[in-house]
């Protein structure tokens, strides 16, 4: 514990205190300016990482971003006469306005429509800034006076050590914040939105407010840009640094403050890498050989694809062999920027730092941070009164996919304290039903009660926070996220700290306590052992036993099981049907969706069945299984056979 | 006359909308079977036109240098398809985002190195001496470009309906998975869809060439308004993005009358941001259930 504590923050420190000091060291302005880059461009890439590392999206508007904070910094000392500290200030609140501005029509988007969103907006603000010439002089260039900082004219050194203090100031508060609650509901947010939402941890908030914070730290590092080269022109915020940025980010490597540190020394070094030949021969040389080392290592101990281990050796190959031909490398520098990101991107994911910290924490024997005691169940899901009224109410409930009538005028009751069994055959509406109820689908007709009251429609995140939770059958779980914190991701009642206190890292109390019943939840699926697995590395049975303690954690009143059964093995089974009664015995509500008769017969004291969306059946397990309408809906045999089909069933 | 004006302008703009048409039908090909985009498919528009450029000055006649240059857009394709999206595709990734920006910059910067940073004419047989149709000039050279992009988009709609790769293209569109079991390789056929926009991509770089001169960056303006295009249309339109390409291209035309040309991209990305707001499908899309 101390160990680590004393290393990962002791080379912080040490890794600040050096910067500072180099200055006092070398009486040198070409080395200043280059400091002073990499202090602006750190806090540039840390901003990009909550995007592109944290929420996983490609995101195209970060150079945009630098210019529109760059900008609004000069404008506003030429023409309001601000201070430094007030036109930093206005930089970054540019860079957040205009974040949230984009974040909401982004807002639904993924993947390839997120990039082209973030393109469109990058090419309109390059527009605005060439075309506005009133304000901006357009292509003519703006001059840009560097402002008193608390009424001392800083000088360049002063200017580095104003940048410095902002990195680590923006790095603290990232740390803050990307290790609390934060951090994890973006994680959670790239790994399964629909998750992230039927879990009520929101994705509308989080990817607004994630963006938001990307663009304020772009535009944050705009106002420093603007004060240290003291003169702006619309095409400096183009596509080209955008590339360089991404690849600052991708070879530094993704979802690391230090990666995000040397990716931003790794740019603000390449206009030099690359004017010098011999220096770029040595580069290009080195990289082939990380190439080769990696590529074989990866095949011969078939961790990685032949496409993935030679794609890179190629690229470097081509890298080196034109170092060797190529006269000026200055040419070709778009082109060498791709080699390289392409092999980053193909060949090593995880970036540099990623592969550095493994080597490290493997080098030091550093523990991953100790588990807190687990707490008492009882206190995390204390135990609930039953009194058998109606809880959960569905009049006549419809939902149509086109002519589908998938779910056609279903009325049933779930009472308070009872496991109630829905089944039927495959496409008999059991899952509409259920995606209905949770808020997936919005009803074509009908009404859902939760204890009298309407259930909000439509909606997986209001449905979440009345106390509904729920499972899937195809799983979703946060797959990036070790088992304990797609736990602690969706628990409710725990996280209370505003965010300006997280980001002063005074929300670790609450961060312990979480763990702690995150703890519990998963010793009550018997996980504990695996807590910090990533949640994709679980064995099969174990992920959907995880899916239960994550639905848990919303200490529901109803939890739905969507076909918790399907495809485990039987131990598994046995396993399973011991952690329903645990539940229950909680005195929480359950529907079970099941295909396993025994499973239903051991467990369920009402069973409702579903056929072509329609209720055919309700009444005991034993009732049901010798309904002839149940079988004739799962056999499709008459009347008069029914006795001989029922022992099928039952298996 | 001011009407007739704005009604010329009107007409060549929606005459070159065509062209984003082609460059956004290219997007469908691959999006249908892959649910994947180039996003350096300027790139392939630019290198192709350039490349044809060479083959002109080598002396080949026009109607050898089209299908040269479309060859070479196939080969473009391929390569994208294998070199920046097999993998991530296999890996269910977005990592193809990436990688298919980093080989346009790739092909960008070996086009100003191969062929220089300027921009030059490219010779046709075609002639642009104006017609008039009720008052209004049409050059021939910009009724090529209409009747190109709708030749090569019926004869690729064509190859999907009636032939058998074509089916297998179709059913690969509508669930890769059920094709996959019906003993179609998924992998061959995302490889086909990119060969074919890789084919129409280099077509309407030829088709473009002659108006817009060829360099370096004659698709970075093109390739914006195209994203437009595919994305306000919905990228499973169809022939959608032909009315939408019709629609943008009068829309910038007078844009940059009323507003000057330096912002006649303005209204083809405040269009895309939109439309990914109120319609992510497009205004032809069909939109898609989520299903868990």
């Amino acid at each position: 514990m101390w160990k680590r504590l004393l290393l990962i923050r002791g080379a912080e420190l040490a890794a600040l205190a050096l910067l500072a000091a180099i200055p006092l060291m070398v009486d040198n302005s070409y080395v200043l300016g280059l400091l002073t880059l990499l202090a602006i461009y750190g806090i540039l890439l840390i901003g990009l990482d909550v995007t592109v590392g944290y929420l996983g999206q490609v995101n195209l508007a970060h150079a945009a971003f630098l210019g529109l904070g760059a900008y609004a910094a000069g404008l506003s000392v030429a023409h309001f006469d601000f201070g430094m500290l007030a036109a930093l200030a206005m930089a970054l609140g540019v860079g957040v306005l205009f974040g949230t501005l984009l974040a909401f029509p982004a807002l639904r988007l993924e993947g390839p429509q997120f990039a082209l969103a973030t393109l469109s907006f990058s090419a309109l603000s390059a527009t605005t800034l060439n075309e506005w010439e009133g304000l901006t002089l357009g292509a003519q260039g703006l001059q840009v006076t560097r402002p008193a900082f608390l009424g001392m004219t800083l000088d360049a050194p002063g200017f580095f050590w104003l940048c410095l203090l902002l990195l680590a100031l923006v790095w603290l508060a990232m740390r803050n914040l990307l290790s609390s609650q934060w951090g994890r509901a973006f994680e959670a947010l790239r790994d399964s939105p629909i998750a992230t939402d039927a879990m009520g941890v929101g994705t509308y908030r989080h990817k607004v407010a994630g963006f938001a914070l990307c663009s304020g730290l772009g535009g944050l590092a705009g106002g420093l840009y603007a004060f240290n080269f003291q003169y702006l022109q619309p095409q400096s915020f183009g596509w080209d640094l955008m590339v360089i940025l991404l690849l600052g980010v991708v070879l530094g490597g993704r979802k690391s403050l230090w990666g995000a540190l040397v990716g931003a020394s790794l740019i603000a070094l390449l206009p030099n890498l690359l004017s010098n030949r011999e220096l770029f021969q040595v580069i290009s040389a080195i990289g082939l050989l990380v190439a080769l080392a990696a590529g074989g290592q990866g095949l011969l101990k078939k961790t990685t694809r032949p496409f993935q281990a030679l794609a890179p050796v190629v690229a470097m190959g081509i890298l080196m062999a034109g170092s060797l031909i190529v006269e000026n490398t200055e040419d070709w520098r778009k082109a060498i920027f791709a080699l390289m990101l392409f092999s980053v991107v193909v060949g090593l994911p995880e970036g540099l730092m990623g592969f550095a910290a493994r080597f490290l924490t493997g080098l030091f024997h550093i523990d991953p941070p100790p588990l807190p005691a687990p707490a008492s169940l009882d206190a995390v899901l204390p135990k609930r009164v039953v009194d058998g009224g109606a809880l959960l109410e569905l009049r006549g409930l419809e939902r149509y996919f086109g002519g589908v009538k998938a779910v056609d005028g279903v009325s049933m009751t779930v009472r308070a304290g009872e496991i109630h069994g829905l089944i039927g055959p495959n496409g008999s509406g059991k899952s509409t039903a259920v995606n209905v109820i949770s808020g997936l689908y919005v009803p074509t007709g009908g009404d859902i009660l939760l204890r009298g009251k309407p259930l909000p429609a439509g909606s997986l995140f209001k449905v979440a926070r009345t106390g509904v939770a729920r499972t899937f059958q195809n799983l979703q779980l946060f797959g990036e996220l070790s088992a304990l914190d797609n736990v602690m991701v969706a628990l409710k009642d725990v996280y209370r700290s505003p965010l300006p206190l997280v980001l002063l890292g005074f929300a670790k109390g609450e961060e312990k306590r979480a763990g702690a019943a995150a703890l519990a939840l998963l010793e009550l699926v018997g996980l504990q052992a695996q807590a910090r697995t990533r949640a994709r590395d679980l064995t099969y049975g174990d992920q959907r036993f995880l899916e239960i303690a994550r639905a848990l954690a919303r200490k529901p009143e109803l939890l739905i099981l969507d076909e918790p059964a399907a495809g485990l093995a039987h131990p598994d089974v046995t396993k399973l049907t011991e952690i329903i009664k645990r539940i229950h015995e909680r005195g929480i509500s359950i529907i079970l969706i099941e295909h396993h008769m025994d499973v239903i017969s051991e467990l369920c004291s009402v069973v409702t069945v579903l056929d072509g969306g329609r209720i055919i059946a309700a009444g005991t397990a034993e009732q049901v299984k010798r309904d002839p309408k149940v079988i004739e809906a799962y056999l499709g045999m008459s009347d008069d056979s029914a006795d001989a089909a029922a022992p099928a069933l039952a298996g | 006359m001011y009407t007739l004006l704005i009604v010329q302008l009107a007409v060549s703009g929606a005459l070159m909308g065509m062209v984003y048409a082609l460059i956004a039908y290219g997007f469908q090909l691959t999006f249908a079977t892959s649910k994947s985009i180039n996003f350096g498919q300027g790139e392939l528009v630019m290198l192709s036109a350039l490349f044809s450029l060479t083959l002109i000055d080598s002396g080949l006649p026009y109607w050898l240098v089209v299908p040269g240059g479309m060859l070479f857009g196939v080969i473009l394709g391929l390569f994208v398809e294998r070199a920046a999206v097999r993998l991530s595709l296999e890996q269910k990734g977005e990592g193809w985002i990436l990688l298919t920006i980093i080989l346009g910059l790739l092909g960008f910067s070996a086009a100003e190195n191969i062929w220089g940073r300027d921009d030059r004419p490219f010779p046709t047989p075609i002639p642009s001496d104006p017609l008039h149709f009720f008052g209004i000039d049409v050059t021939p050279l910009e009724l090529s470009v209409a009747i190109g992009v709708l030749t090569v988009m019926g004869l690729v709609e064509l190859f999907k309906r009636k032939t058998l790769l074509g089916k297998a293209f179709e059913a690969v569109s509508a669930d890769r998975d059920a094709a996959q079991l019906m003993g179609i390789s998924a992998t061959r056929t995302i490889q086909l869809s990119y060969g074919l926009s890789g084919l129409v991509a280099a077509m309407a770089g030829i088709l473009v060439a002659p108006i817009t001169t060829v360099g370096p960056t004659m698709a970075s303006v093109l390739i914006l308004k195209a994203f437009s295009v595919a994305v306000v249309a919905g990228l499973d339109s169809g022939f959608g993005v032909v009315l939408i390409g019709l629609f943008l291209g009068a829309l910038e035309s007078l844009t940059s009358f009323y507003l000057g040309s330096g912002w006649r991209e303005a209204p083809g990305l405040v269009l895309l941001i939109l439309a990914l707001a109120v319609r992510p499908n497009g205004v032809f899309g069909k939109a898609s259930i989520r299903k868990v």
